[in-house]
């Protein structure tokens, strides 16, 4: 296995925060290989940035990614800016309130940032599209990704974050539910 | 041999004069027959064609005129469809439809009529006795309470005599002198016995808008349930509606040998699993279908099928009792307590032993009997019991699915034993909410509704139908097109308004169960 992944978002939002868990979750809890780019500097008061994560069961020679297996957009200048780069057979991911894909291709989209705000509060979207993605990617294990978003949140909020973890991955599993059947043809409950 | 029991009830008409004929030639008419004569095969309801059942009878046997031959005109044809009917809920109660028959002779036909009633034992002989026996004789109440119990264990004394509940009451304000301040002042003084107190105790709808408004917390309809125990034990209860049909059927269905035959007619296209960690629990629709088929063309079947499809769409296959029984809730209701607590047992231990964890059911009388009255009656049920609507709403909050729009204005019809017994008021409406984004704020925001007129098969009147007129006239008023409800009984009811001779055009209103509705509108989205 050898996937590179690319998030991208606001500043603020917590991309790097949610690069660092997926990172920690693979090496640490799964026992594979991660690097971690994160960008720095002027984006963290805002603007597009973004974190670059590879995981791998072997050896990682080059941490800097040029075209992802996965990019996830929280943010429509992340999306506009990354993804060109995603490859063909790439998996997308978008926090469908805040990113308007350009053209028809395939993604799973969820509103993370609303499920957030009606969590309690919006800076856990990052927490939640960690749930989301783990669910639809199955890159990092869920008790491995679940474990790491509980170390790595100010403590006190542990149970908040861990509820914003389970949000998303319900709403993934949903998702994946749906998807199955439609493939089967079973769009309503009354055919 | 001599022990089956055959009810033959004989119109006095043109099947009478060939039975004289059979006896005055001493015909060897089968020594189980017990003759009834009757005026007309036509008033004989279906509630009377099942009496015998729940009294122990083997066969029930109906005999009118030939068809035109009917002295009245519509009788013969009133005899069919009644027995067509009762014939259909034996089927579906697991006693064979082959235990009653309806059979029309002229007044020359004796010798036909003797092989058809020697036709008919034989056939009883070979199905056997009948699952349900009699029931033994005034049995004693089980850890009967005495009016002092029932008043202090319900707080009765603590009523200030404020009379907010007269003024919250449905029936009250539905014009019918009744009071529950009155009835709560009149057995705390120790006149429990006299009938008008009697008659108050039946007549309330336990719809628990009282309680509600209560400043002492005085549960009211909790209250009237004890009462019409104490008065069950007295053999006081009063005249249940239609014929106590229900309540006869939910006796008899309390015979241990009995095996119900529910769901074995199910569509294809709906998944069920003989083991699954969740059961779900129908409850009596079925039967209502059938009974009022005639007159409502009922369709609350339709609301458990829907409910069965709607777990399939979230990947749920669950199981079904096949020996389903009624939950009891009209027994506790309408006073007999033995009976209920006999239903109760028998559904306890068939639950235990499908080794489901969780009950889901659609009916919000099945919901709080098996979750509350069961337990407090002290029959344990080993399982998490949950409404539908509670798991729907916990799948549609994971997301990912979407709703068609309603072209239509609703308004909602809250079922009392849901928004008010279990203070679930919410649920419905955040459904609705979900369901119709902002166009069911409306009707999410309505406050909760009065009772739709009637509760546990009792004590139905005009006050009752004047009840269903103007919610049906409110609803019209406001412009609304559909009423959502939550209740199977409620569609009954409000149906029957609308089937009213003279006004019924003017109250027709589409109605449909918001489990249904889901149904019909969720998708992947």
């Amino acid at each position: 296995m050898y996937k590179q992944i690319t998030i991208t978002g606001f500043g603020g939002q917590g991309v790097v925060l949610a690069g660092k868990i997926l990172g920690q979750a693979a090496a640490i809890e799964d026992k594979l290989e991660s690097t971690l780019v994160q960008s720095y500097g002027p984006e963290s008061r805002g603007g597009a940035c973004s974190a670059q994560v590879t995981i791998a069961d072997g050896p990682i020679y080059f941490p800097y990614i040029q075209n992802p297996d996965i990019l996830v957009c929280m943010s429509q200048s992340g999306y506009d800016k990354q993804y060109p780069t995603i490859k063909k057979e790439g998996v997308l991911v978008i926090d469908q309130d805040l990113v308007k894909p350009v053209d028809e291709r395939e993604h799973f989209a969820i509103p993370c940032t609303r499920f957030a705000e009606e969590l309690g509060n919006k800076m856990m979207a990052n927490i939640i599209m960690i749930g989301f993605f783990t669910a639809i990617t199955g890159v990092v294990t869920q008790e491995a990704a679940r474990n790491t978003v509980q170390g790595s949140v100010p403590k006190g909020t542990e149970q908040k974050n861990l509820k914003a973890f389970d949000r998303g991955w319900e709403f993934a599993q949903a998702t994946l539910k749906g998807r199955r059947h439609k493939a089967a043809g079973q769009v309503g409950v009354v055919a | 041999m001599q022990d089956f029991k055959i009810i033959l009830f004989l119109c006095n008409w043109g099947p009478h004069v060939a039975f004289q004929t059979l006896q005055e030639q001493r015909a060897d008419i089968p020594p189980e027959i017990k003759m009834v004569r009757i005026p007309c095969s036509g008033r004989i309801t279906k509630a009377l064609l099942f009496k015998p059942f729940e009294m122990g009878a083997d066969g029930v046997l109906l005999l009118g005129c030939h068809p035109g031959a009917c002295r009245y005109g519509t009788g013969t044809d009133a005899a069919s469809e009644n027995t067509a009917e009762t014939r259909q809920i034996l089927d579906l109660m697991g006693l064979d439809a082959r235990r009653l028959q309806l059979g029309t002779f002229l007044p020359d036909q004796p010798q036909a009529l003797l092989a058809f009633l020697k036709e008919f034992t034989g056939r009883i002989r070979q199905l056997g006795k009948s699952p349900i026996s009699a029931p033994a004789a005034a049995q004693p109440q089980e850890s009967e309470q005495s009016l002092e119990a029932i008043m202090s264990a319900h707080d009765v004394f603590a009523c200030q005599d404020c009379g907010k509940c007269t003024s919250a009451c449905s029936l009250a304000l539905a014009g019918k002198s009744f009071s529950p301040r009155f009835v709560a002042s009149e057995i705390i003084a120790g006149r429990a016995d006299r009938p008008e107190v009697r008659a108050a105790v039946h007549a309330c709808l336990t719809c628990g808008t009282c309680y509600e408004r209560c400043p002492s917390a005085v549960n009211f309809p909790e209250f009237i349930k004890a009462m019409r125990i104490y008065y069950h034990g007295r053999t006081l209860s009063s005249a249940p509606a239609h014929g106590g049909f229900f309540q006869s059927m939910m006796r008899a269905m309390t015979a241990e040998e009995l095996v119900p035959r529910r769901w074995e007619d199910l569509p294809e296209n709906i998944r069920v699993r003989k083991e699954s960690p969740i059961l779900f629990f129908g409850g009596c629709a079925a039967y209502f279908d059938i009974f009022f088929h005639k007159y409502l063309g009922a369709q609350t079947r339709q609301i458990l099928e829907d409910s069965l499809r709607l777990l399939n769409f979230f990947d749920v296959e669950p199981m079904v009792l096949p020996n389903e029984r009624c939950c009891g809730h009209d027994l506790l209701w309408s006073g007999d307590r033995a009976n209920f607590l006999r239903l109760a047992r028998l559904n306890a231990q068939a639950i235990a032993a499908s080794g489901a964890q969780e009950v889901i059911t659609a009916c919000p009388e099945c919901f709080h009997t098996l979750g509350q009255e069961y337990v407090r009656h002290g029959v344990t049920l080993p399982v998490k019991v949950t409404h539908i609507h509670e798991y729907l709403e916990r799948e549609i909050g994971k997301g990912a699915v979407a709703f068609k729009p309603l072209e239509a204005k609703v308004t909602f019809q809250d079922a009392c034993r849901q928004s008010r017994f279990n203070g679930q008021s919410q649920l419905p409406r955040k459904l609705l909410k979900q369901m119709l984004g902002n166009g069911g704020q409306a009707a999410a925001e309505e406050a909760v509704t009065v009772c739709c007129g009637n509760s546990a098969w009792t004590g139905c009147d005009a006050y009752s139908k004047r009840m269903q007129v103007l919610r049906l006239e409110r609803a019209k008023q406001a412009g609304s097109e559909l009423m959502i409800t939550a209740c199977p009984k409620c569609q009954i009811h409000l149906r029957c308004a609308m089937d009213d001779v003279l006004r019924g055009e003017e109250l027709q209103l589409e109605m449909m169960d918001l489990t249904s509705v889901i149904a019909r509108s969720i998708y992947w989205a």
